[in-house]
């Protein structure tokens, strides 16, 4: 446990949230072997450079104000059904004909994320660790986009901020079973959606451990799954969930993700955790979740087109083939995840049964 | 139908504080000769002329680069026919022509103006405003007057809403309204389940069926949760208003003769949370007329929709274009050329399959003004004889078709919310909510 969990520990002890169970070399025990954290932070896994030129070195793809100059700005008379809505009916109904715009792919061979298959390929990144094998296409599609850069993209900050501000994003995961945070051969992960605010410190911003969050077994019933996963050195690792469904409402419209082979890992602390949720996202609910909550407006705010990221999508799928098709519908992805520590309860403030999963069945 | 009103509401957790015909008071004001208030179905009384066709005013509205609407005293819609885009809307440039310019209406002959003649004078909040031409116009608190050629028969308001929208649509028409009579301190929001009563802060206002002033359940601990809406000491009955003393020297409203609180569990404006604790609705100045009897209700990740006999989550199109007169292109009798491009990109037939029409069965009839079975050409989207061998009879809504939508797969899918141009506000569909709490109230 570095300086800052110790301290964050030490704060909740002595708030009373926790109980004084840390065994003498720093290890946690959590009151009735369970732990709760509600997710506070989530990005698409983007690794960048200071400039962006190594994985980048063609520059930042254009966006829809670009593209329509390119398009339509040679000062002639267009109509609206040849501008205008022929840009929004690509968006809307895209395909994977070229559009005749030059992509630009990830060209570094560094990324975030997980070995999903298992397999070292020539196509696979290495995490900047050193592992070989690292599966995300999505970076690859994203990488180059501006919108998806940190720290000022549009989809970095918006959406992002959306997962702490509305209640319909409360991801939240409870793990029991628990006889040590730092080392545990078997432990039991829940997911749930949470009905309630997170708990803040007095400016409002600064999102605290501590909290209690309902579940919610009204709307978000069909959001719960259940998998097993282990503890190394206060890393959980779970094992893949066949597919979770990410609430992810930006501005106001309620979509969703869909990741395949979910999977978790999580470096924990009594407080908290953060590390990385990955699996591959199904690419018609990826794109959908994105142009539904963005309009043109907002993708053009961080050069995204639309038209050129579906086909770059497509293009790069590289999972669960369609049976009739032998199209990939997925693509391998990591999302960077935080996640304040939280007590998760029934409507009565009561512990979640621990056949809550069978009674829902 | 009084039966499957009654269940639907209950299912809802409905309020009771309103009588399945009870419509909204107004407060009487002084008003120019040959116009009248008009109670009506969703919007409650309205401002109309005196053959009964509803008033609106076209509010100054901002959009993300630039303004459209009317400012007070200005009036902005006339009889030339706008060819090109404004450019209002990032991020696509003014100056491109607009669709089907060979029939494209003016405002006004769209929004005719209510014209005043040389006599009239300012009469309380009315007054008469110099159009450019030089004629005269009505205007209500200065915002000029128009009425709608989309309504036929009084208590039509099919022009426009008072339902809420988001800032990024349209500069919408909306219709004129004398004031809801509710004391100072309480406001009066249309929704998809009628005219929901709320404070002047957008808290919902609840009751119970099972009290009254003579018979108060909601004491003590219960009023922790349940506050009881006061009346300040100079405040007096007022039509079905009275003050109840609940204890002595607690003044509490009563509407109708229930008593009114407010919950303190609301976790956002409009809310309809309260319902869900046993005992406690929602309380409407007028209920919305029923749904079909084949339609349903579903539940979904964000709250509560809409279905039809299905489950299929069912759609309104809301559309308005471009143009410095931000026309309607939402209707049968507007411009189809934008919803056939979001539709099916341009392709009749894609449109019938990605959104569908809620076909009516062949012995639906109209269930109200607002909810109507219309015969429409499928492949044009406008209305149709039938005779018309692509005559396809469907339910509308306020006479525009709904939908359900192709990519939602089962009960409780709501993929189409949002789907369209400017997250469906602008050029798309948006669900048929009758509870959003993950939309916090603003539906």
């Amino acid at each position: 446990m570095n300086a800052i969990g110790r301290s964050a520990l030490a704060s909740l002890l002595l708030a009373g949230v926790i109980s004084p169970a840390l065994a003498d070399d720093g290890d946690y025990v959590p009151p009735g072997g369970r732990i709760g954290y509600v997710m506070t932070d989530l990005f698409w896994s983007v690794y960048q450079t200071d400039d962006g030129k190594a994985e980048c070195p063609n520059g930042y793809n254009d966006g829809p104000r670009e593209q329509f100059e390119a398009l339509f700005g040679d000062g002639s008379a267009y109509s609206v059904t040849e501008t205008q809505l022929r840009q929004e009916i690509e968006t809307w109904h895209p395909d994977t004909e070229p559009d005749g715009f030059e992509f630009h792919e990830v060209q570094g061979d560094l990324s975030w994320g997980l070995n999903l298959d298992g397999e070292v390929s020539e196509n696979d990144f290495m995490h900047p660790d050193g592992e070989p094998g690292i599966d995300n296409e999505v970076y690859r599609a994203v990488g180059c986009i501006i919108g998806f850069r940190g720290p000022d993209g549009v989809e970095y900050i918006f959406q992002n901020k959306a997962i702490a501000d509305q209640a319909y994003n409360r991801m939240m995961f409870e793990i029991t079973g628990v006889d040590s945070l730092q080392n545990d051969d078997e432990v039991t992960v829940t997911v749930y959606r949470g009905r309630d605010r997170l708990l803040t410190d007095a400016t409002g911003t600064t999102i605290m451990p501590g909290g209690s969050q309902r579940i919610d077994l009204r709307w978000g019933k069909s959001l719960i799954r259940r998998t097993t996963g282990s503890i190394v050195n206060s890393v959980l690792t779970t094992e893949p969930i066949a597919d979770v469904v990410i609430p992810w409402m930006n501005l106001n419209v309620p979509t969703i993700q869909i990741i395949r082979d979910f999977r978790l890992q999580l470096t924990l602390s009594p407080s908290g955790a953060d590390g990385l949720v990955a699996g591959y996202a199904d690419v018609e609910a990826y794109y959908k979740q994105l142009i539904r909550n963005d309009s043109t407006h907002h993708l053009s705010n961080g050069q995204i087109s639309g038209i050129s990221l579906y086909k770059a999508l497509r293009r790069l799928a590289d999972a669960h083939p369609d049976p009739e098709t032998g199209e990939n519908t997925a693509i391998s992805t990591a999302l960077d995840v935080k996640l304040a520590q939280v007590f998760i309860v029934d409507e009565s403030g009561n512990p979640v049964p621990d056949d809550i999963v069978s009674q829902l069945d | 139908m009084f039966t499957r009103t009654v269940a639907l509401l209950l299912m809802l957790g409905c309020g009771v504080a309103a009588a399945e015909d009870a419509i909204e008071a107004w407060i009487d004001e002084p008003m120019p000769p040959g116009i009248e208030v008009v109670p009506t179905e969703l919007d409650g009384p309205v401002f109309a002329t005196a053959d009964g066709k509803t008033l609106y005013t076209w509010p100054f509205h901002k959009h993300r680069n630039g303004y459209s609407g009317e400012s007070p005293g200005k009036p902005a819609c006339y009889d030339e026919v706008s060819t090109v885009t404004a450019g209002l809307m990032s991020p696509y440039p003014p100056g491109i022509e607009l669709p089907d310019l060979d029939n494209r209406p003016s405002c006004t002959d769209l929004w005719p103006p209510l014209y005043a003649d040389d006599e009239a004078r300012t009469v309380g909040r009315w007054s008469v405003i110099a159009r450019r031409d030089g004629t005269r116009q009505w205007a209500y608190d200065e915002q000029p007057l128009y009425t709608s050629v989309k309504d036929a028969e009084r208590g039509d308001v099919l022009g426009a809403s008072t339902r809420r929208y988001g800032g990024d649509s349209p500069a919408e028409r909306k219709p004129a309204k004398p004031r809801p009579m509710v004391p100072p301190g309480f406001a009066v929001k249309t929704t998809a389940l009628g005219r929901l009563l709320t404070t002047d802060k957008n808290a919902s206002i609840y009751a119970r069926a099972d009290e009254s002033p003579t018979s108060i359940v909601c004491r003590d601990d219960c009023t922790r949760l349940w506050h009881p809406v006061l009346a300040p000491q100079m405040a007096r009955n007022i039509g079905a208003w009275t003050i109840e003393e609940r204890e002595p020297g607690v003044r509490q409203w009563a509407y109708r003769g229930q008593l009114l609180y407010t919950y303190a569990n609301d976790t956002h404006s409009w809310s309809q949370e309260g319902t869900d604790v046993a005992g406690w609705d929602n309380v409407y100045t007028q209920r919305a007329p029923a749904f079909p009897e084949s339609f349903r209700i579903e539940e979904t990740l964000t709250g509560t929709v809409l279905a039809d006999a299905n489950g299929m989550t069912i759609y309104r199109y809301i559309c308005g274009d471009d143009s410095i007169d931000q026309l309607s292109c939402e209707h049968p009798d507007d411009t189809q050329v934008y919803r056939l491009a979001m539709c099916g990109g341009g392709d009749p037939e894609r449109c019938l399959d990605h959104w569908r029409y809620v076909e009516a069965s062949p012995d639906a009839t109209d269930t109200s003004r607002s909810w109507r079975v219309v015969t429409v050409n499928k492949l044009t989207g406008r209305f149709a004889n039938a005779e018309d061998p692509d005559a396809l009879r469907v339910w509308a809504y306020r006479d525009r078709p709904v939908y359900t939508y192709g990519l939602d797969e089962v009960p409780g899918d709501v993929h189409g919310d949002g789907t369209g141009e400017w997250r469906g506000q602008r050029n798309g569909l948006k669900a048929l909510w009758l509870r959003d709490d993950h939309l916090r109230g603003t539906q």
